[in-house]
């Protein structure tokens, strides 16, 4: 079912598009932040959709099964094991973004990242 | 036909976790949209990929950012 | 002693780890910090060359299509990584030196970053593994936020919060990249991807191939700073401590010769990522330079400064030559070495003076005469003059760009030589040379000795290196020999 995949890679890439819209053009930081975890699930869910091979089996070598028939039908592992460094390093990141907006917003009082992020050289002269 | 109806959720509640005025909602949006990532995974074939994500992407990062909005604040104004 | 390849990515990694679990107990922890920092310079030093397969899965032979498969992780030492991780080392040495010298109560956690950032630009250095390189990558973006939020300027959480945002908007651009490339080759080792595009199982001319050269061209992009990303690079060394910066900007050179070395291994049969490279190096080097002459600020001036000379190296790689790319990764190396010395020497005047406006300073020369005339020595090395390290490195670059048949490019890039001395000297001598401002106090305040010494090491490196290039560059060459 070639189908299932070509599905999945416009879903894949619907959630970078709607990621990279919402890190681009929302004000408010949390939002930009869970829009940049969308990023990340879309390419997630690509590198998973290349590993995958419609009517196989998983790739677990159970005893009984035949080598050469399990070999014929698996799936793809490499992409998977990639996928699992992937998710955690995306949910670091995501909560060291979120340590600097609780610090930053104890400063500000807002989530707007217009004031937040505002230019800094220019802050640094306004302040003199 | 499950898998087509996954990809409708994960896509949809991404952009209504997007839309949202209050973050909190916000939050529960995004784990619907990691969760059904996961169950998505398994029908992959990845079911490693799929314990992490389910994890990760329902627990994880909606408790994180309802943390973190409980510490600043719930509206998007 | 081929075991000391791994090591050498596994001791700052467990140094980190050990360091900031047991920060309580001070003296133990500034005296382990210190032995670890001085060893790691010594590894690659003492190992042979060699590959390290990891968990031994040694390489497999296809006996049907005769080609060779690598399922194992692969580490591959040879004298550029040898001379980088040396050279990596030794700065993360000085680097952790200044700081437990000057901080009675050390900080665990910052020592962890810095030693993180060192293992992290080692494995990128070393690695044979596209998606290695890739954990290795975000690791590193980490650790170099967390160095410039942990600085004590203003505004240096949101410099490292728009640092980190861009930088998760660009590693997952860059993942991508990397799953086209899987999709296409069914691998991530670079020596089997570039053998399969080598063989012709991978169409060159296909828009998947070529969709992958751009997203991991926008990833390299922003890990090397240059242009669009030029300006949240110059503003994450301005808002780090000095000798965190020192050791951010040589974070960005590694990281990005090691991917533009990967990029260069499979791409370079497509003409078009040479063009790419060589359009946004100039881009860099005219931006970064142009900038630097309207900063008041003089760590961020050295920060755009810094950007400039980047598009120097990726000049030399673009051209593709062998000559030119030895004369590229040799400039690599006097850049790590020149601007780590400005910046800590700059961040002497910091400590000194606490002011970072050109405008309010003046008559140093007279209070610090060492650090002015080191100074002196490293602008003008990063200027190119006779005969100090970036003159041999730049003198080869135009030479390059001449037998390449490319004469404007050789005139562009003695233009910006000459106009970063001309941006170095007038910040030197506004801040050196000029009489000193009535409201300036300077009593009482002096540099502390070890960034003197950090100083005076690197001088000797950069002299030496200028008057015996070849000890380097033979080495370089055969390198670039091998991948070509």
């Amino acid at each position: 079912m070639a189908q299932t995949q070509l599905a999945i890679l416009f879903t894949s890439i619907a959630l970078v598009v709607i990621g990279l819209y919402s890190a681009i053009f929302i004000d408010n930081i949390i939002k930009k932040i869970i829009g940049i975890s969308f990023i990340e699930e879309g390419a997630n869910l690509f590198i998973v959709a290349i590993g995958y091979k419609a009517g196989g089996v998983v790739p677990i070598l159970m005893p009984g099964m035949d080598t050469s028939w399990f070999a014929a039908n698996a799936a793809y592992p490499l992409p998977f094991g990639l996928v699992l460094t992937s998710i955690v390093i995306g949910a670091s990141t995501l909560a060291v973004m979120l340590a600097l907006v609780m610090v930053l917003y104890k400063r500000y009082g807002t989530l707007s990242t217009k004031v937040m992020l505002a230019d800094t050289s220019k802050q640094e002269e306004y302040n003199e | 036909m499950l898998d087509f109806v996954l990809m409708v959720i994960i896509v949809v509640s991404a952009i209504l976790a997007l839309i949202q005025k209050d973050l909190l909602k916000a939050a529960i949006l995004t784990g619907f949209s990691g969760g059904a990532l996961a169950v998505l995974f398994q029908i992959l074939l990845a079911p490693d990929v799929a314990l992490t994500q389910a994890i990760v992407g329902a627990a994880i990062v909606p408790v994180f950012i309802a943390l973190a909005v409980k510490k600043t604040q719930r509206e998007d104004s | 002693m081929n075991e000391l390849i791994p090591l050498m990515v596994i001791v700052p990694l467990m140094a980190a780890l050990i360091i900031s679990a047991f920060s309580r107990f001070n003296t133990v922890t500034k005296i382990f910090a210190f032995v670890v920092a001085i060893c790691l310079p010594i590894i690659p030093l003492a190992s042979n060359y060699g590959l390290h397969y990891f968990g031994g899965y040694a390489p497999m032979l296809d006996n049907v299509t005769s080609v060779m498969y690598h399922p194992a992780i692969t580490y591959s030492f040879t004298f550029l990584q040898q001379i980088f991780i040396a050279m990596i080392g030794l700065l993360t040495f000085l680097v952790v030196f200044i700081y437990l010298t000057k901080y009675k109560k050390i900080s665990g956690p910052y020592l962890f970053l810095l030693f993180l950032g060192t293992a992290a630009v080692t494995a990128m250095l070393l690695t044979d593994d596209i998606f290695h390189m890739f954990v290795f990558f975000e690791i590193l973006a980490l650790a170099q936020v967390g160095i410039v939020a942990a600085s004590s300027i203003d505004y240096s959480y949101e410099m490292a919060l728009k640092y980190m945002i861009l930088g998760s908007i660009g590693s997952p651009i860059m993942l991508l990249g990397i799953g086209f490339l899987l999709a296409l080759t069914g691998s991530v080792n670079i020596t089997d991807i570039v053998a399969a595009v080598h063989n012709g199982l991978v169409d060159a001319t296909s828009p998947v191939f070529l969709t992958s050269l751009g997203l991991i061209f926008f990833g390299w992009l922003y890990a090397s700073g240059l242009p669009p990303f030029h300006t949240i690079k110059s503003g994450i060394y301005s808002k780090a401590e000095p000798h965190g910066a020192a050791l951010l900007q040589s974070f960005t050179v590694i990281s990005m010769i090691s991917i533009v070395l990967i990029m260069y291994r499979i791409y370079s049969a497509l003409p078009i990522f040479e063009v790419l490279v060589v359009f946004f190096s100039i881009l860099a080097m005219i931006l970064g330079v142009s900038l630097a002459l309207t900063q008041t600020d003089f760590r961020r001036m050295i920060g755009f400064l810094a950007v400039g000379e980047l598009g120097f190296i990726g000049l030399g790689i673009g051209l593709g030559t062998q000559y030119a790319i030895t004369a590229g990764l040799f400039q690599a190396l006097n850049e790590i070495i020149i601007t780590a010395l400005l910046f800590i020497g700059f961040g002497a005047i910091v400590n000194a003076t606490n002011e970072v406006d050109t405008r309010k300073l003046g008559g140093l020369l007279a209070y610090h005469p060492k650090v002015s005339l080191m100074l002196l020595i490293g602008g003008l090395a990063m200027a190119g003059v006779p005969p100090l390290s970036g003159f041999q490195s730049k003198l080869m670059l135009v030479q390059a760009s001449l037998s390449c048949g490319f004469p404007e490019i050789s005139i562009l890039a003695i233009m910006v030589s000459i106009a970063t001395f001309v941006v170095f000297v007038k910040t030197f001598y506004a801040m050196f040379l000029r009489p000193k401002p009535n409201d300036l106090e300077l009593e009482g305040k002096s540099v502390p000795k070890s960034m003197i010494f950090a100083m005076g090491v690197l001088l000797i490196i950069i002299v030496l290196l200028g008057i015996f290039p070849d000890v380097v560059t033979s080495g370089i060459s055969n390198f670039v020999g091998g991948i070509l």
